[in-house]
Parts: structure tokens; sequence; C-alpha cells
């Protein structure tokens, strides 16, 4: 053979052919090298420089056509394999995509969740220069909002943020064009736009002179979304008139089109001044405007750092000022401090914003855990049936199969895998978000809620980051194997036994210990909180929880003065309390274990005056007379309201035994009197109720006024109803009772007191515990079931030939199925066993969340433990029974 | 229709690269450079193959069995050992016929359309 030094334009060709699929390179290179090397030795004897770069010219094009060609060509041949393969083993291929489907839908859920709320950045301009600024007093335990007057005053000369923003939302009545309907409105400080320096998309937005006194400002400002919904996309919408809680206001502009307000969970439709607050929603009686009240901690605060100035130093600049407004309003801001955190770290609201830090951490832990239990499942899978595939590969590799090209085929079956199970995933992290939607949605029923938990970008490439991760690991097991398989070896044994399958078998084992002890850390945490929920629902919470309807209703969003707001509950409760289902009805003014309290300052009467700050505080709703008897509140001395509890009547009110005992000790508080507003009028105590729990279980009792719904109507409340049958039954004519009464009026929530103190402060962390541990406990028992499965069964079709010897010799089918059984039981034992020691120091973390039940309580424990056994046996049920199937005659005959 | 005709008008109809290669080794085995020269002769240049195209087309046809390769040389003295024939297999043979009958009667039908007068 005549071998010719390679030229320079051989290698060039070469290098070329490079971008051919390999396959095709081995099979047709060197023929098509010649074939190159002849055109070019033609051109260059007889050709001229322009037909010589034409030569290379249409060579390159000729390559770069063939080659995307070609790989596709294979690319379709491996799909077709791989799925023709993955067909001939379905229990295989069922158990990897649901792995993959559950691990990756899990994960991307999550990771949807944790977007909307922590990573998202606001869609305006620089949002991380954006800082929530929150109240912290000592009334209530978390952080709330900012009063109006204290943002203004923060604003003044504020060296560390260039300007506060305020906003609040509502949910006044829209009228336009003659429909009516409930939206989500931001009533926001004048600043609000352009400090987040939105632009409008038509018109113009809230100018930072206007909302200054209250009413001065008119003016609206739409949300883009509900633009083009509502109004069609119409630019004539510009300048009409419309009503709002039945107060007119002129549509001055739409907001830009990527700007979806400040909240992480409403959909707001409009902007409106701050300074339209006290017109839409008046305040009662014994309120303050909006604009004026120092204490009312209603606004949420941003503020924009100025340039090169940290976090910490704000803090210390704001500590400052609100010392100095605590010096200058002792009244209102004595005890009154600041919380900065970054935006993202205040969301939703900065008083669930440390929770729901506190949840996303554990979220993030657990979708950590699902993928590394996913991804161990599946490497165990894959291994068990690489070993299973050593000699198919073998085969193919003895005759003539090149190893690149088995790598690439093996690859590519794992990526159809990955694609087939991130396909599935897809509608299971749908129903993870839509499952959450639901649960926030029924949480905070104050408006109605649309959560936009849209995929965006970040979530689509993290799922497909994963899904092409699990991919790649899943093929490249098997593709390393076949590299390293010794194919003589492999021939010989029939694929059956192998030096390295001792280490493998030790590996394999470990990762199922790993998962069923994490599934029991899981689902022993998830029962604790079970079981905390059962004790929450026998508590004593001071009323009777069976039975009972709640339904709100605001009709100051409609405009209704005092007058007119107590004559709708008039009419309302005569209406539903004469329906044969209802026992009684009431009205109070915030039922309990709802985010919204209001509270009140006592000042006593013929008391030494109290240092002005210093006055007790205290939790205020107003019933109607119904009240005590309908929620069976016990009254333990006095008399509860009647009727003639009107206007014009003496102010009184009804006061629980914690505050009785605060103010009064010792004396009978009956005909006491006291001021519930420095300069209030007295207002006499004529009953004494039994204590309960009004904002959260574990609460060490308050104080709790109630007053009468008649001499202070507020804008909203909420129907209290006594039902005979079950209380849900009754909500549809109930329902419509209320429209009866007042078509105009909407019941913007109705749910039984039972699924209210669920969804609400009473039970929300028990729930979300139990349903989100035993989420992730089911879904890695899931898991730990399908790869205990896998081990099984490959640990009897490797022991098939020995199985088969021993029945020939005359073992019984029963004794083979206990053995392969106990190696299962024994695996889920000592995973139990792990898990009840990773266990231990969890428990005693989530501790203090718990009620009523040990962190070490011996029973979950243990029954959780006999749960895992039972799953392992089952699982590993169908191998079992495969061996005793297993053919004597048939494994002879293939020694 | 027999299923051996059906089996050849599932490869109708050809690309003009196809066919020409086809063409090509219709008077004899021919190594790869000779179909590539053959084709731009035949064609005045019309046609021109690059060695990718040309060994995409020769891998689909050794596919389809359009094709064979050959272990005859013409005369070993005369010719690179390394290089590898290719012959017209009979199938193949019946797809070029069967693809210029077609482009035939597409020729029929425009001379009775009048689109081109009958040359001879």
């Amino acid at each position: 053979m005549t071998t010719r030094p390679r030229s320079r334009a051989d290698r060039l060709f070469t290098a070329l052919l490079r971008a051919l699929p390999s396959e095709f390179r081995g099979d047709h290179g060197r023929e098509m090298e010649q074939v190159f090397r002849a055109q070019h030795h033609d051109v260059r004897t007889g050709g001229t420089a322009m037909t010589m770069l034409r030569l290379w010219l249409e060579t390159l094009q000729d390559i770069v056509a063939t080659a995307p060609r070609e790989h596709f060509a294979i690319l379709r041949q491996d799909v077709g394999y791989a799925l023709r393969t993955l067909r001939g083993a379905p229990a295989f291929s069922i158990a990897a995509v649901v792995t993959l489907a559950l691990g990756i839908g899990a994960t991307t859920g999550l990771f949807t969740i944790l977007n909307a709320f922590l990573f998202r950045p606001l869609p305006v301009s620089r949002p991380d220069e954006l800082v929530s600024v929150a109240t912290l007093d000592h009334h209530i335990e978390l952080p709330h909002g900012l009063s109006y007057r204290d943002l203004e005053d923060y604003r003044q000369n504020n060296a560390a943020f260039s300007d506060l923003i305020g906003f609040e939302p509502t949910g006044p009545v829209l009228n336009a064009d003659g429909g009516s309907e409930r939206i989500a409105v931001e009533l926001v400080t004048g600043n609000y736009f352009a400090v987040l320096g939105v632009p409008p998309a038509l018109g113009r937005v809230i100018a930072p002179t206007e909302g200054r006194a209250a009413g001065d400002a008119p003016v609206m400002v739409l949300a883009y979304d509900y633009w083009r919904v509502r109004f069609a996309g119409d630019p004539a919408v510009i300048g009409k008139s419309v009503r709002v809680s039945g107060h007119p206001v002129t549509i001055v502009g739409v907001a830009a089109p990527t700007f979806d307000s400040t909240e992480s969970l409403l959909k707001i439709s409009a902007y409106l001044p701050i300074s339209m607050s006290d017109i839409i929603d008046p305040p009662t009686t014994s309120e303050h405007s909006t604009l004026e009240a120092r204490d009312q901690h209603g606004m949420r605060v941003l503020g924009r750092l100025r340039p090169g100035v940290s976090l910490d130093q704000a803090r210390a600049a704001m500590a400052v000022k609100a010392a100095a407004l605590a010096r200058q309003y002792p009244d209102t801001n004595k005890d009154v401090s600041l919380l900065l955190v970054p935006e993202t770290s205040a969301r939703p609201e900065p008083s669930t914003g440390p929770w729901f830090r506190v949840a996303a951490g554990a979220f993030t832990l657990l979708a950590a855990l699902l993928l590394a239990i996913t991804s161990a499942n599946i490497a165990n899978m894959l291994l068990a049936r690489a070993a299973a595939r050593g000699r198919e590969v073998a085969i193919r590799s003895a005759i003539g199969a090149r190893r690149g090209r088995l790598v690439r085929q093996l690859l590519t079956e794992g990526v159809v895998l990955a694609a087939i199970g991130g396909g599935l995933a897809l509608p299971i992290a749908w129903m993870i978000t839509g499952g959450f939607v639901r649960g926030v949605g029924a949480f905070a029923s104050e408006i109605p809620l649309r959560i936009d938990l849209g995929f965006d970008w970040r979530v689509l490439s993290a799922a497909a980051a994963v899904a092409c991760a699990s991919g790649v690991l899943a093929g490249l097991a098997p593709a390393l194997y076949a590299f390293r398989a010794d194919t003589n070896a492999l021939l010989k044994t029939g694929g059956r036994t192998h030096a390295a399958s001792v280490d493998r078998s030790v590996v394999r084992r470990t990762l199922i210990v790993g998962q069923v002890a994490v599934s029991l850390a899981l689902l022993v945490i998830g029962g604790l909180f079970m079981k905390s929920l059962e004790r929450a629902r026998l508590l004593d919470l001071g009323f009777r929880q069976d039975h009972l309807l709640l339904a709100d209703t605001q009709p100051a969003m409609n405009g209704y003065d005092g007058a007119q707001r107590l004559a709708f509950y008039r009419r309302v409760r005569g209406r539903v309390a004469a329906m044969p289902q209802v026992q009684s009805a009431a009205w109070i003014s915030t039922p309990p274990f709802a985010s919204d309290l209001s509270d009140a300052k006592v000042f006593v009467e013929g008391r030494p005056p109290v240092r002005v700050g210093d006055a007790p505080m205290s939790f205020l709703v107003r019933v109607s007379p119904e009240y005590f008897a309908t929620a069976t509140v016990a009254i333990v001395s006095g008399r509860a309201f009647t009727d003639r509890d009107d206007a014009t009547h003496a102010q009184v009110m009804i006061v629980n035994q914690t505050l009785a005992r605060q103010i009064w000790p010792g004396e009978d508080p009956i005909g006491r009197r006291a001021r519930l507003a420095k300069d209030g009028p007295p207002v006499e105590v004529v009953g004494v109720v039994k204590d309960g729990k009004y904002i959260f279980v574990w609460e060490t009792p308050r104080p709790m006024i109630f007053r009468p719904l008649d001499q202070e109507p507020p804008g909203s409340a909420t129907l209290v109803v006594r039902t005979a049958g079950s209380p849900t039954d009754a909500a549809g004519e109930i329902r419509g009772e209320i429209r009866g009464a007042d078509p105009d009026v909407l019941v913007t929530g109705m749910r039984s007191m039972t699924s209210h103190l669920d969804q609400g402060n009473a039970f929300i962390i028990f729930r979300m515990g139990a349903i989100l541990s035993g989420f992730f406990g089911v879904m890695g028992l899931l898991l730990a079931s399908v790869g205990l499965y896998g081990v099984i069964a490959y640990h009897v079709a490797q022991r098939e030939h020995e199985i088969g010897v021993r029945v020939a010799l005359g073992a019984r089918p029963a004794d083979i199925v206990r053995q392969v059984l106990a190696r299962a039981v024994r695996l889920a034992t000592v995973g139990a066993v792990v898990g009840m020691l990773l266990t231990a120091p969890v428990a005693r973390l989530v501790g203090p969340l718990l009620l009523g039940v040990s962190p070490f309580d011996p029973q979950t424990y243990g029954s959780v433990a006999l749960v895992l056994v039972a799953v392992a046996v089952a699982a590993s049920l169908v191998p079992a029974l495969r061996a005793v199937s297993v053919d004597p005659v048939e494994c002879l005959r293939a020694e | 229709m027999p299923a051996r005709d059906r089996d050849i008008q599932s490869f109708l109809p050809l690309t003009p690269a196809m066919l020409h290669t086809l063409l090509a080794l219709a008077d004899g085995d021919k190594h790869g450079y000779a179909i590539l020269k053959e084709v731009s002769r035949r064609t005045a240049g019309t046609v021109r193959l690059g060695p990718g195209t040309l060994y995409a087309l020769i891998k689909r046809a050794l596919a389809d069995g359009l094709i064979v390769e050959t272990d005859d040389r013409p005369d070993p003295a005369l010719d690179d050992e390394r290089r590898k024939y290719y012959r017209l297999a009979a199938r193949g043979r019946r797809v070029a016929v069967a693809e210029i009958e077609r482009l035939e009667s597409i020729v029929d039908l425009a001379h009775e359309k009048k689109l081109r007068p009958r040359t001879a």
C-alpha cells in the first residue's frame, strides 16, 4: 500500500469531515478523502486560482449541507431504537418514567412557587434597590404596615432612601358602562409610579403632587391587562368617568404592560391615589381617617435606597427617625420600631414574609431531597439495567458496533426517557402549583385572588436542566458499563455475574436504605403535624366550631354610610334567621382567626391617669346581639347585648376574662367604665365572657373587647350562621337570602367555620406541615418502593439459576418467596432504623410548632415504620412470585 | 399493482442527483470519483456532486439495495486497491427505468398540451 504524505489541503478536508457523524465518517471518510484529493489534484494541475477557490467553496457548502441531515438521520434511528427497547422492557420503562415525572414535576412545581415568591424581581426599574419597611410593635407578634402620617415623616430629609412609597390594596365595586363588578385596587401614594419608574402605556400615571388631602384627586390608572380585558383595549377610555364604591372617578391612564403591581399574590386591576381611601371606605366613628391616624398601620411601604447606601446603613438611619417620632408622638409611636428587609423577603406581605422565608427554606430543602431521591433511584434502576444489558452490549460490540455509536445510542435512550418523564412532569407541576394557588386563595379571602404562577423562562430552563441532567445520567450508567465491560467475560457468563457486581450491589442497597430513611423522616414529621392538627381541633377555642357558616360582606365598598350599612345588616340577619334550616344568625366585624383584627387602647375611668402610651392594648370586634348565643360564647357574668344597645342608648361593651383581670383585678367589672380612645366617650362594661383563642391556637390568653354593631357599624362584617344540618348544604340558600336583602352587596367569601379554621391562622401551620411533609413523604415512599422493586427484581434475575437449582433439589416455593421477602424486609428495617435516628433531631427542631404531641411520639414512629415495611413487602411481592415460577428444567438445560 | 412494482414506485420520484448517480453506474462499475466526474460531464456541470452529497447518496443507495459494493477490480495494476467500486443492482436498474418512464410520461404530456413541440 502506498502512503502519500498528507498535504495541507488533505488535512483541512479531514478536519472538515469531523462535522459528520462518526459512523458516517467511519464508513465513507477515507473514500471521501480520496475523492477530494483527486478533485484537488485535477484543479491544481489544470485549473486557475479561481477554480481552486470555487472547489473549496463548493466542498465547504457540500459538507455543511450534508452534516445536519446525516446527524438527524442517526438521531431518528436512535430514537426509534430507544423507543423499541423501552417498549421491550415496560416495567423498567414505566418505573423510570414515573420516577422522573414525579421528581421533575415536584421540583418544577416547587421552583415555580419559590420563583413567584422569592426570586422573580418586581417588574420595575432597578428592583434590587427596593427595601420593605414594616412596623414592629408590642401588640401583635408579626411585622405589619405603616401609617400614612409616619410614612410622610419618614420621607422628609431621608439620607438612606431617595424616596419611599406606600400602597394598600382594597376591593371596591366598580361601575362602568352600566356594568358593576368587584375589583382589586391598589391605593397608592402619589409618588408610587415615579419612584418605581413605571411609565404609562396610555394617558398618564398618578403624579407625585396628587393625593395629599382626602378626596383631592379622584383619578384612576388602569392596569394594562384589566384595560385590555374589561375595556377591550379601547384608547377612548381615557377621560371616562366611572364610579368606584359609588363615587365618581376619572380614568386618566393605563400603566405600562410589563408592570404588574407591587403585590405578589393579588392581581391588581387599577390604581387610585391614597387620598381616595377615606372616600371609598369611610372610617367608622371610632376610627380615624387613613390620612390622619398615626396608629393605623395599614400601608405597605417600599423605599428606594440611595446609591451606595447599604441595608444596614438604612436600618440605622430609619431607627433614628423612628426614635424621633416616638419622642414626638409618644401616644402612638412609643413602642414602634421598624423592620427593614429586601423587598423579596417581605412577600407576599411583611407579616407573612418571615413565615414564608421559613416555609421557602423548608420547600427548598424538601425539593433538593426529592431530587436527590429521584437521582438515586434512577441511578439505581439504571445500574441494575446496565448489568442486565451487559450481554446485549457485549454482543453488539462483538459483532462490530463501534463503542462511540453504542454510547451515543444509550445516551439517546436516557434522554428519551427524561423527555417522556419531563413531558409528564409538566402536568404534575401544574397540579402542584394549582393546589397551592387554591390553598393560598382560600387562605386569603379578603380580595378575590388571581395568582400568577406562570412558568417563566427560569422555571422552564430549570425543568429542562433537570430533565437533561437526568437523561445524561440515565444514559451514562449503561454507557460507562459498556465501555468498562470485558466483552469476553460478559459473553461467557451470559451477563450474570461480574467481579464488580459486589460493589455495585452494596451501592444499590445503600441507596435504598437512604431512600427508606428519608421517607420515614418525612412521614413521621407529617404524622406529628397531623396529630397536632387532631389535637388542635379538640382544643377549646372559646366557641363551638361545628355547624357554623361564615359569609363575608363589605357594604362600605358599595359606598354605603353607617345608617345604610346598619340597615343592610339588620335586613340580612332578619331574612337568614327566618330560614327553617337556620338556628340563629349574627354579625361580627372580624371572625376569630382572621388576620385583620382591629385594636383599641383602654383608658380607665376613676383611676389615676395612666402615663400616655402605657394604656393597655386590646383587640376589639363589633358584634350583633345574637353573636354570643350563635357562636356559643359563654357569658360568665352580666348580660349579652340587646337590640336596645344602639346609638341612641349608652355606649356599652362586653370584655373577656383576661381583660377584666388585667384592668380590674379582684373587682367586679360589671358597671365599670373605660374610654376606648383618649378623648372618646366612656363605655360601660355590661358583661364578661369566657376567654377564647382569637388569632393563633397557641397564643396565651389575650384581652378582647366586644362592642355592639349598632353603636358602631363596621364597613365590612361576617355573618355567622348556626345551621341545623350541614352548614355547607345551606350555603347556597343563605347566599340567596343575602342577595335578596340587597342585590348590590356582594358576598365576598363563604365557608364553614371548620374550613375557616383549617385554612386560616388557626390550623394552617399544622395543615401545611402535614400536607407538605406528607406529600414529600408519600413521594419518597413511592420512589423508594419503585427502587426496592428494582433491586429485588434484579436480585431475583441474578439468582434465577441458583433458584432453579434449588427448586430442582426440592425447595418449597413458600421458602423461596419467604427468602426473597426477607431480603426486602431487611433492607426496609435497616432504612427505618437509620430513618428514626435521622428524624429525632429534625423532630426536635419542629417541636415548637407541634401541639399536644411529643416530637418523639412512639406511636407515630412505630406506625410509620410498620407502613414502610408493609410497602417493602408489597413492592417485592411481584419479583418474589416470579422467582417461584422459575422453571428448573430450563435452568439446568442452560447450564 | 404487483408487490414488486409497488416497492419500486415507493422510491419515486428520484432526486436528479440520485438518478444521475444510478445512470452513471448503468454502463459499468465505478468508484466514487469516477461517478462524480461522469455526472458532472454528462450534465455539462449542472449537477455537481461534492464528496458529502455523493457519499450520502451512496450510503442511502446501498441501504436501499439500489447499488452494491463490488470486489471486482477492472485492472488492479491501473487502480488504487483501496478504492471501493460500486455496481448498479437489479433493483436500482428497475428504479432508474421507472423514474425515466415517469419523466417520459411528463414529457409526453407536455407535448400533448403543445407546451413544447416534438423535435423528431
